[in-house]
């Protein structure tokens, strides 16, 4: 019996020590140091949320336009643009997904990051506030007392709500708001939990054909329209380790951006390729535009609003955050 | 016997589902969307087809089987130190009283910190998780020898190293067996979790954030019912082997079958 035992501790052990060296063996190679195009890294790897906004950067590996660059780009789900920040500052992701609004508040919290290139901007339809079939609501106004569920609170989905309150002549404190995860929204609405919900694609669609539900505003008009939401992120220490390497990757971005917005069949043909929506869906959900160069002006809206709304305690100017990418070439 | 109970079993499981089936297709309310098993199951016979989630399984598999041995490399012979030597047991056991009760999920924000590797963070993750079973389970075989075995061995003139090896350690296998089967239920679900927490290239959870993120409740669930295949399968194994290995154990202790 000791001796079958002591057999099998053998086998486990070898098999252990072989999984190690495999897992450790070929990490290093190819990611650093000299290569034709001069950059310090060829290979990095950046986090993206499984949803339209990041579609650029499929679209950019799919047209050589990383590889022109002498880069090659690996892009990592995350979780949201907030749980992403740990990940770039252990190094796990170079570049990183985020949302402006979750970027600015944790760089008012001291964190050191900078924006490095622009990604998804609001357009008309793309963030409503929905309400069910038959719902008594009509107005904003008739939200006073109400709930609204959001998929983040103390963010963009609040922020943009608040907007459209103010407008009505509500702030935060006439509504009651609560967080719920995009996918569980309709039902939530349905069975009486909350009576609206700021809702974004693909999920307005779907609510729409599936429950019926109805718009009871845009949220982003008036102080939001062209809000900008998405852009990319990457530490100070990254920036300023690796310029060759940021600024291949913001002229390849670019270069997508552009090709997205100039032709809608591009990010059509793109989006059932990495996220989970099908083909029929991506052509007729909404979307907003993908800007291809960083705007000063456009961001420091974004943070003035986040000032306005007590998102920042004291203002920010946006110029110290941005990195935007070089001019020439 | 087993004939019987499988097939009541079997019975059980089916009407669970038909119940499910008829409770979503008629008596839940026509304002709520949930997938009825039948879509989940057609999605979940689907879902091999889909490299998606080919790639993500093999991934989660991989941390899961790699964070287990691990956590077996590290647990068990701290577990035979610890019981053979009660000083350091008498040492060490305080602060293991602290960390066990720890939710593993708790150390995930921790780990992607402290960890730069996104495949070491979750093995670690579920090391740690797997560590404490396996450990509390070999200190108490440990515990568990007849004293009256250890003495007649001593008798005869073995030094404690030959009543360790002879004695202690046969008795413990099957006890460290049992906290290894337990300590597969729990990495798994932190294998799983790690992912829905921090995301990745691929996975199980990576692949139910994406069907999230898409409206897709059905891939979802499909995704769930796998994890709870690849569950079930490798505790029957682990069953499976510890009977064949351990039949004089459970000889010894009347056979009591889960």
């Amino acid at each position: 019996m000791t001796r079958t035992l002591r057999g099998r501790a053998v086998v486990v052990g070898a098999a252990l020590a072989l999984t190690l060296a495999g897992c450790g063996a070929g990490e290093e190679a190819g990611t650093t140091s000299a290569n034709g195009s001069g950059l310090e890294k060829t290979t990095i790897k950046v986090g993206v949320l499984p949803i339209p906004d990041p579609v650029s950067v499929y679209i950019a590996n799919a047209k050589g336009f990383f590889k022109a660059e002498g880069l090659t780009v690996e892009p990592v789900i995350i979780t949201g643009g907030a749980a992403a920040i740990p990940k770039i500052k252990s190094r796990e992701l170079d570049i990183s997904q985020t949302n402006y609004v979750s970027t600015f508040a944790a760089v008012a919290q001291g964190e050191k990051i900078k924006l490095v290139a622009d990604m998804y901007q609001a357009g008309p339809n793309t963030f409503n506030i929905m309400v069910p079939k038959d719902s008594p609501i009509k107005t904003v106004a008739e939200l006073k007392g109400k709930t609204i569920l959001v998929n983040n609170l103390n963010n963009v989905a609040q922020l943009a709500v608040e907007t459209q309150l103010k407008v009505a002549g509500l702030t935060k404190d006439d509504v009651k708001f609560a967080e719920k995860p995009f996918p569980e929204m309709g039902n939530a609405v349905n069975s009486g939990q909350a009576d609206a919900a700021w809702i974004t694609e693909p999920f307005i669609t779907a609510n729409q054909s599936q429950f019926g539900f109805t718009k009871l505003a845009d949220t982003m008009t008036g102080q939001t329209e062209n809000l900008p939401i998405a852009g990319w992120m990457a530490t100070d220490e990254w920036v300023q380790k690796y310029p060759k390497t940021l600024a291949a990757f913001q002229r390849a971005i670019s270069k997508a951006q552009e090709l997205a917005s100039s032709d809608r069949k591009e990010i059509e043909k793109m989006i059932p390729t990495y996220t989970k929506i099908d083909a029929k869906t991506a052509s007729v959900i909404t979307l907003g535009t993908f800007p291809s160069e960083l705007n000063r002006d456009r961001l420091q809206k974004v943070a003035d609003l986040m000032a306005e709304y007590k998102y920042l305690s004291s203002p920010i100017d946006v110029s110290s955050v941005i990195v935007p990418a070089p001019t020439s070439g | 016997m087993t004939r019987a109970r499988l097939t009541r079993g079997v019975i059980g499981a089916a009407g669970f589902l038909v119940a499910g089936e008829l409770f979503i297709r008629f008596v839940m309310s026509e304002d709520l969307l949930f997938p009825p098993p039948s879509v989940i199951f057609l999605e979940a016979a689907r879902l091999p087809a889909d490299p998606d989630f080919l790639a993500g399984s093999l991934t989660t598999i991989g941390n899961w089987g790699l964070g287990l041995l691990i956590a077996v490399a590290v647990a068990v012979p701290l577990g035979v130190l610890l019981g053979a030597v009660p000083p350091v047991e008498q040492a060490v056991r305080p602060l293991v009283e602290f960390l066990r009760p720890i939710p593993s999920v708790a150390i995930i924000p921790l780990a992607i910190l402290l960890i730069p590797s996104d495949q070491w963070m979750k093995v670690s993750v579920i090391v740690f998780a797997s560590l404490w079973p396996i450990l509390i389970n070999t200190l108490y075989g440990m515990h568990d020898v007849d004293p009256l075995a250890k003495d007649s061995l001593r008798t005869f003139g073995f030094g404690e190293l030959a009543v360790l090896r002879r004695v202690s350690l046969p008795n413990a296998a099957p006890f460290v067996a049992t906290g290894v089967r337990i300590a597969a239920g729990i990495a798994l679900v932190l294998a799983v979790s790690a992912e829905l927490v921090a995301g990745g290239s691929d996975g199980l959870g990576v692949y139910v954030v994406m069907a999230g993120s898409a409206n897709r409740m059905d891939l979802i669930m499909a995704a769930t019912v796998w994890a709870g295949v690849f569950g079930v399968l490798a505790n029957l194994a682990l069953l499976a082997g510890e009977r064949r290995l351990f039949r004089w154990h459970a000889l010894r202790t009347g056979a009591a079958r889960s």
